[in-house]
């Protein structure tokens, strides 16, 4: 029974293609008000608490939420004039680029020092002016490694490298000042090395590739898709209509994302090849259809009869897909949310088309061509479907071994699977020989780290932070902190007064250590906010010293890696129960971990609902739970087979791969239900197990195939993307065609014939 | 081009008749007088302070101390300022000699530990214990430090005003400024400070003016960073001029041991 939707459609194909082509127009409308978003903390509701506190925080104590950091090094070494020269120049320039805030630029010429000289205090900047002789050159360079405070955040251990640290104001794009900072150093003729590192880089170039990612990669994987559908059906009109309906249910579901206001993140900037590959499941349709026309030879007929026995699978396996993706509401991660909600009403779009758009398109097709088409195929004789029915035949014929392969295909995926690390990791979103890769990778083995967290001691008690225990408890953490692997460094309000108090006693190695009083300790802070800027002291005491910051540099921007350091406070908290303070982590890397978190629960969650919702469907599909089960088993072992995969190259299960899972449970349930519903219908037609099972590997088994062979195609196309999260989720889904289509045509055929008495 | 060219010729003659350029001269002298009655009115001075900083999360930090000023001959000055408050730094105290033209000398008495201290002070651009007014904004900068330039007239809080503005010769903390100068008094009114991207970025303002023996006084004055939305409130109360300090306040004894009649 073809539904009236499409009756509709081949009674009046002019009118159904105009009236498509008006809504896109609509939608399309909507473009030029496109956002782009790529910070983690949007990944997060604002309500969070996470959110919440990390803004507190970094009102309190005047943070910048972005750095931006310059390391200059000079294999060399550091200190010579010609260096020092360059680092003054550029700190100068770099404070005339809009956006940056100036006062807050940390270079050796406006960092300041503390330091003795002949009895005389002074704070003034690490270098006031850039040494001309050698014995200036050599005090210098004595004065800044006297400092402990200095070393690994402004100048590398072995004296080759310094950081300039450019904090931006809100809002500021930070690749482009990012590019100001390369325009200003990259017409130097010195052996000075430059990087440019930081979150807000590799954020906003991210965002910048992003858009070059949906404007070159989704065209070309559209491009390669065409050819694919011209070489499997030789016709112009079909390729034409498969491929409008991708690109309308792109402008549809993007539109509709941008029109609603919501930004472009990393994952929704995929839902157009996720789009385009959905939309080859049409491709069953003219399978069907170019059988079915050889047989019957009038192209109306051909149009309704392929619709009445295609229709109810296009119409689940939809229903699957948009299920699978519509779990993803129940997220707490923001994009992926809105990723799930978009890809599902774009397959939704797809399905719509598929039973309107795309029989009008047919019917304006010339007959004669078509019918020439035709004449190619037969599942008897059609070089493909022989070889699809060889591959059913052995499913079916040697049932038992198939089994048995296949389970221990899963036991050794099942090893992998526990070997999967819920990782995310910005920079390493990167290809390993791009800029910012190499530039994080340097800077962390020169310096303390690029990576930033703040562990903000808190009491109760105003004045709690002048207390000289409770100072030497931050030491004491801070110390076990930086016996980390993961901490480069940690800067507090300690390490300021155990300077100020060396520095006021003549430099005596006997003084470096914490005042006894808190009278003391208030006068050293005093003083040193005396000369220092304001800022200084804000960034790690409130006024009120109730509140205390210790600042982290961290080697990596793993988010695991923020993991340790949290173990470590706990560890540390349990072992002084005495200690009236709270130590709580905010920051940048801390935010990382925590959304690192709540995608693997979400995912978790995700996963066993979409397993529920898929199965549900299943079952209501086939009306009956043991095809809904049998159906069941290609999806799950495509499933298991990838991840086990994924855990055994080591790759870190990331928010891209976790999308992955869900995409997977999607697609793969699709094989299976156009196999065993056609399976079926043939199988009342004519009651033999293997007649019916050999004709549905040779001819829907075609139409799976060239499924998975488009589908794999058009994703493939992501390998060369310049960002890895895109060449993960194309090598995966092309792995993922490959093997949940030859699951399903020989491994079904095998569970049919074991368990065939119990369902046929 | 021709167009150009008589627009250039037109600004040109508006320039060349502008009083602006009438008044290049008086601009160095004018700011030379504000500087006299903002920082070395009479001989002497004796103030109460005191500084609430403001930071943009609504903390609030308070300082109070007692500042007493000398001046000296051919410009020289000298400072001494006890703080009062926060009460656990009580009796820090520390003296300032100002020469024009070069740096200060400057002496800390950190009681917790009974240590006089010499600092150093080669950074005009620091902050005065950790407020938004640096030392310059203190005890002034050296006039021969910037250019000057007659901008225009205009009139704040209803007093007619010269606006003056300042270029640093020598890399400063600001690139420009621009003071309005109340006419009548001298006294800075306003002052904009503008940064290398050329924003303003900071602003003074003299909230009271009060007149205390003669002499028109700021009693109460901010400073207000743009960027970082950091305050500074000052008030100065019970302030006297010509008192009869004498030069012996401004010696290390009276660091440590400062007498009860110039700290009330």
């Amino acid at each position: 029974m073809p539904s009236k939707l499409t009756e509709l459609a081949v009674e009046r194909p002019g009118s159904t293609v105009a009236f498509v082509i008006i809504l896109t127009l609509i939608f399309f409308s909507q473009f030029p008000k496109i956002l782009i978003d790529t910070d983690p903390r949007n990944m997060l509701p604002e309500t969070s608490p996470v959110r919440v506190y990390n803004d507190q925080m970094e009102s309190l104590f005047a943070l910048h939420r972005d750095t931006i950091v310059l390391g200059i090094e000079n294999p060399a070494g550091l200190f010579n004039t010609a260096t020092l020269e360059r680092v003054a120049r550029f700190t100068d320039a770099i404070m005339r680029i809009k956006g940056v805030v100036i006062p807050d630029v940390m270079s050796l010429t406006t960092a300041d020092n503390v330091l003795s000289e002949n009895g005389q205090l002074i704070v003034r900047p690490v270098m006031d002016h850039v040494p001309q002789s050698e014995d200036e050159m050599t005090r210098l360079r004595d004065e800044i490694y006297d400092n402990p405070m200095l070393i690994g955040r402004l100048v590398s251990d072995d004296r080759t490298t310094t950081a300039i640290y450019v904090p931006l104001e809100e809002g500021a794009d930070a690749k482009v000042i990012a590019d100001s900072i390369r325009n200003i150093v990259s017409g130097e003729k010195g052996a000075e090395r430059y990087y440019v590192a930081g979150d807000p880089v590799a954020r906003d170039t991210f965002g910048h590739n992003m858009f070059m990612q949906m404007g070159i990669f989704s065209p070309i994987a559209g491009f390669i898709m065409m050819i694919a559908l011209y070489i499997m059906f030789r016709n112009i009109m079909l390729v034409a209509a498969m491929m409008s309906v991708a690109f309308f249910s792109i402008i549809w579901s993007m539109g509709l994302l941008i029109g609603l206001g919501f930004p472009v993140h990393i994952m929704s900037s995929m839902i157009p090849v996720f789009l385009m590959a959905i939309s080859t499941d049409s491709v069953h349709i003219f399978n069907e259809f170019y059988f079915r026309l050889r047989e019957v030879k009038n192209k109306k007929q051909a149009i309704l009869e392929t619709l009445a026995v295609v229709g109810p699978s296009v119409r689940y396996t939809a229903l699957a897909t948009a299920a699978g993706f519509g779990v993803l509401v129940i997220m707490h991660i923001i994009p992926v949310k809105v990723f799930g909600v978009f890809v599902a009403f774009g397959t939704i779009v797809i399905r719509l088309m598929s039973f309107s758009f795309i029989p009008a398109l047919m019917m304006l097709t010339s007959d004669r061509k078509l019918m020439a088409m035709a004449e190619r195929e037969n599942e008897e004789s059609g070089s493909g479907s022989k070889w699809l029915r060889r591959l059913g035949e052995t499913g079916y014929r040697r049932s038992w071994i198939v089994i048995t392969v296949g389970i221990v295909m899963i036991a050794i995926a099942i090893t992998g699977l526990m070997r999967i690390r819920v990782n995310n990791n910005m920079v390493s979103w990167f290809k390993k020989g791009s800029d910012i890769r190499q530039a994080d990778s340097v800077m962390n083995s020169l310096l303390a780290g690029t990576a930033s967290a703040y562990i903000v001691a808190e009491s109760s008690i105003p004045g709690a932070m002048k207390e000289p225990a409770n100072l030497a408890a931050i030491e004491k953490l801070q110390k076990e902190l930086e016996g980390l692997p993961v901490v480069g460094k940690t800067t507090s309000i300690a390490d300021i007064v155990r300077r100020v108090n060396k520095v006021l006693h003549g430099n005596s190695p006997e003084y470096d250590t914490l005042p006894q009083s808190s009278d003391e300790i208030a006068q050293y802070l005093f003083l040193f906010g005396m000369s220092a800027k304001p800022r200084d002291l804000e960034n790690v005491v409130t006024a009120d010293y109730d509140k205390a910051n210790i600042f982290l540099q961290l080697k990596t921007w793993d988010a695991v890696a923020m993991r340790d350091v949290l173990n470590k406070i706990e560890e540390f908290k349990s072992s002084r129960p005495d200690l009236d303070i709270a130590f709580k982590p905010a920051g940048i890397s801390y935010f990382n971990m925590v959304w690192n978190d709540e995608v693997l629960f979400d995912m978790m969650k995700g996963f066993i609902l979409a397993l529920i919702a898929v199965f549900i469907i299943l079952v209501i599909n086939f009306r009956s739970v043991r095809w809904g089960l049998i159906s069941y088993i290609p999806l799950l072992f495509t499933i298991i087979i990838i991840y086990g995969f994924v855990g055994f190259i080591g790759k870190d299960f990331d928010m891209p791969v976790s999308v992955l899972s869900a995409m997977s449970l999607g697609m793969a349930v699709d094989f299976a239900i156009h196999f065993i519903r056609r399976f079926q219908q043939r199988y009342e037609e004519d009651r033999d197990i293997e007649k019916a099972l050999l004709w549905t590997a040779a001819r829907p088994g075609k139409g799976i195939i060239r499924n998975a062979i488009l589908f794999a195609s058009a994703f493939s196309v992501m390998i060369f993307a310049p960002l890895t999260p895109y060449v993960t989720v194309g090598l995966f889904i092309a792995g993922m065609m490959a093997i949940s289509s030859l699951m399903t045509i020989l491994f079904i055929p095998a569970i049919i014939r074991v368990f065939g008495r119990w369902v046929v | 081009m021709t167009k150009y060219l008589g627009l250039f010729l037109l600004v040109m003659l508006s320039i060349t008749v502008s009083p602006a350029l009438l008044r290049a001269e008086d601009a160095a002298d004018i700011i030379r007088k504000s500087q006299d009655a903002f920082f070395a009115q009479g001989k002497d001075m004796q103030a109460r302070v005191k500084m609430t900083l403001l930071s943009k999360s609504g903390q609030q930090r308070l300082r109070e101390l007692t500042m007493l000023r000398k001046n000296g001959i051919g410009g020289e000055q000298k400072y001494f300022m006890y703080f009062h408050n926060p009460a656990d730094v009580r009796g820090t105290s520390f003296i300032v000699y100002k020469y024009p033209g070069r740096d200060d000398d400057r002496w800390i008495f950190i009681p917790a530990i009974n240590l006089v201290n010499r600092i150093a002070a080669k950074d005009s651009r620091s902050s005065f214990v950790g407020s938004d007014f640096t030392y310059e904004d203190v005890s002034g900068r050296d006039p021969e430090a910037d250019t000057y330039k007659y901008v225009r007239e205009d009139t704040i809080q209803g007093k007619p005003c010269h606006v003056i503005e300042s270029t640093p010769k020598n890399p400063a903390e600001y690139t420009r400024k621009l003071s309005w100068v109340d006419k009548a008094t001298y006294l800075p009114l306003k002052d904009e400070y503008y940064d290398v991207q050329g924003s303003l970025y900071k602003v003074f303002t003299a909230d009271k003016v009060e007149i205390n023996g003669g002499f028109p006084t700021v009693t109460k004055r901010s400073m207000e960073n743009i960027k970082s939305g950091h305050k500074t409130e000052v008030v100065f109360e019970n302030v006297s001029y010509n008192v009869g300090i004498g030069d012996d306040v401004f010696s290390e004894r009276y660091l440590r041991k400062p007498s009860e009649k110039w700290i009330k």
